[in-house]
């Protein structure tokens, strides 16, 4: 009896080894080992290998947001200036207690990171390194910043590109530390709270004007390229209570964006240069946006912005 | 009583077990996406967005980004060695070609910059490899890295 209990053990375990290890291998994001679609696809013998190409189609889908590193950038780059007083200040970093809040305030301290980095405000970049440091402890992402973080900033604090280099390093990090965990929904937020303080710190910069400065307006209408990732990002993850939330407030920024408009004026043409590895994607667009929806875009960023970071 | 005992902790074991692995294989990802990808980059500084999965031979991936007019992108892809070569293509919303890492010898770095500012999507194929059976073929790190050119 007790030689077969041994027996029926053993091979429960073999069995559920095995089926485990099959599953886990399996299971990667929005992948399934072969779906009922595939195995109908697989069927079906005589269907057009065009069609087939088709239902073959991704199932991992990855929606690339702006970071804040690349929206700092953006922003230096249409020559805005640098001004303090705009950022979330650090004293709040205490107010910060629940997971949203935590992961949004994570991406907005970070943001504020990225720019202060760009303008070379070093002392600035350490205290918002410090606060980032705090929401991702409060979230118990391991490892992604930690004292050596700041110490290595301190030590490169004139050298603006290994600073760059550090705050990348973080925010990967982070990002993987949190997808690799399950925990995607809390890194979405962290990304929608970066991409909102962003979208802030650009609209703030214009003081309300449309003419000051044309190249910051312009980053400003493409965000509505940038809304779509986002709202996709959220769709992804719509099942959870704080990203509902999320995609309501992203829900009311959405219907401004609808009245601004892209137009495409031209056929995409691609020039490649094999010799120096870079192809150029040629296109011509318009935009429009009026002032009453440039005000509009700007209360309602500044609202939601004022929202998060209370 | 003792079997019930006797199962849960051969259940635990296992879960355990696979916890560990799984834990193991991601940070190995995250890890190989630092050590291989990052340095692809060159001179560009990384966005510091994590793409990066575990695919086989044959499977498909994509992924959508906004690229800024007057913003210069490096685009590396990397896998690890035992996958078969990565094929990358960037199209457009109308899904139009405008690059194809097929036509330069499976590349796996670009430089890209538009002249508008427009959503692409880089779609990712791991080839598939005919010299093994479905049972024993290899799954591995795939990532793909964002660059921006430094401001100058």
């Amino acid at each position: 009896m007790r030689k077969t209990f041994n027996q029926v053990s053993k091979l429960f375990f073999v069995f559920t080894l095995i089926s485990l290890l099959a599953a886990s291998c399996a299971s990667d994001g929005k992948k399934s080992a072969k779906s009922e679609e595939e195995k109908i696809i697989e069927s079906a013998q005589d269907v057009d290998p065009k069609m087939v190409e088709d239902f073959n189609k991704s199932k991992l889908i990855f929606y690339s947001l702006p970071s804040p590193l690349e929206t700092a950038m953006l922003i230096k780059r249409s020559g805005a200036r640098y001004d303090e007083q705009i950022l979330n200040p650090t004293e709040n970093v205490t107010n910060y207690n629940t997971n949203l809040k935590m992961a949004l305030n994570l991406g907005i301290y970070s943001a504020d990171l990225s720019y202060t980095s760009l303008f070379d405000q070093t002392q600035s970049a350490i205290k918002y390194m410090a606060c980032a440091k705090k929401m991702a402890e409060g979230l118990s992402i391991l490892d992604a910043i930690d004292e050596s973080t700041i110490k290595k900033l301190e030590d490169n604090m004139n050298n603006r590109d290994a600073v760059m280099e550090i705050i990348s390093e973080t925010f990967m990090n982070s990002n993987a530390y949190l997808k690799e965990n399950d925990r995607p929904a809390i890194s979405v937020m962290v990304l929608v709270g970066g991409w909102v303080e962003g979208l802030y710190l650009a609209t703030t910069l214009t003081n309300g004007s449309m003419d000051n400065n044309q190249r910051l307006v312009d980053r400003i209408i493409y965000q509505k390229l940038s809304l779509i990732t986002v709202l996709n990002l959220l769709e992804s993850y719509s099942d959870n209570e704080d990203i509902d939330y999320l995609q309501q407030k992203i829900g009311e920024l959405k219907s401004i964006f609808e009245e601004i408009k892209i137009v495409n004026t031209s056929k995409v043409e691609a020039e490649t240069d094999s010799e120096n590895k870079i192809t150029t994607i040629k296109a011509d667009s318009e935009t429009h946006m009026s002032k009453e929806v440039f005000d509009k875009l700007l209360q309602k960023v500044a609202e939601i912005r004022a929202e998060f970071i209370s | 009583m003792i079997r019930k005992q006797f199962i849960a902790n051969i259940v635990g074991s296992i879960i355990l077990f696979l916890f560990i692995i799984g834990v193991d294989a991601n940070a190995q990802c995250l890890s190989f996406a630092k050590k291989v990808g990052k340095p692809k980059l060159g001179n560009f500084v990384h966005d510091g967005n994590y793409n990066a999965t575990t695919l086989g031979a044959g499977e498909t991936a994509e992924l959508y980004k906004t690229f800024f007019k007057g913003q210069k992108y490096r685009i590396a892809v990397s896998k690890i060695d035992n996958l078969p070569e990565i094929h990358f293509r960037v199209v457009n919303e109308d899904n139009k070609t405008l690059f194809d890492n097929k036509d330069h010898d499976y590349t796996d770095v670009w430089d890209f910059s538009v002249e508008t500012t427009q959503t692409l999507v880089v779609k990712i194929k791991v080839l598939d490899d005919y010299n093994t059976n479905e049972l024993n073929s290899t799954n591995g790190c795939v990532c793909v890295l964002f660059g921006i050119e430094k401001n100058k």
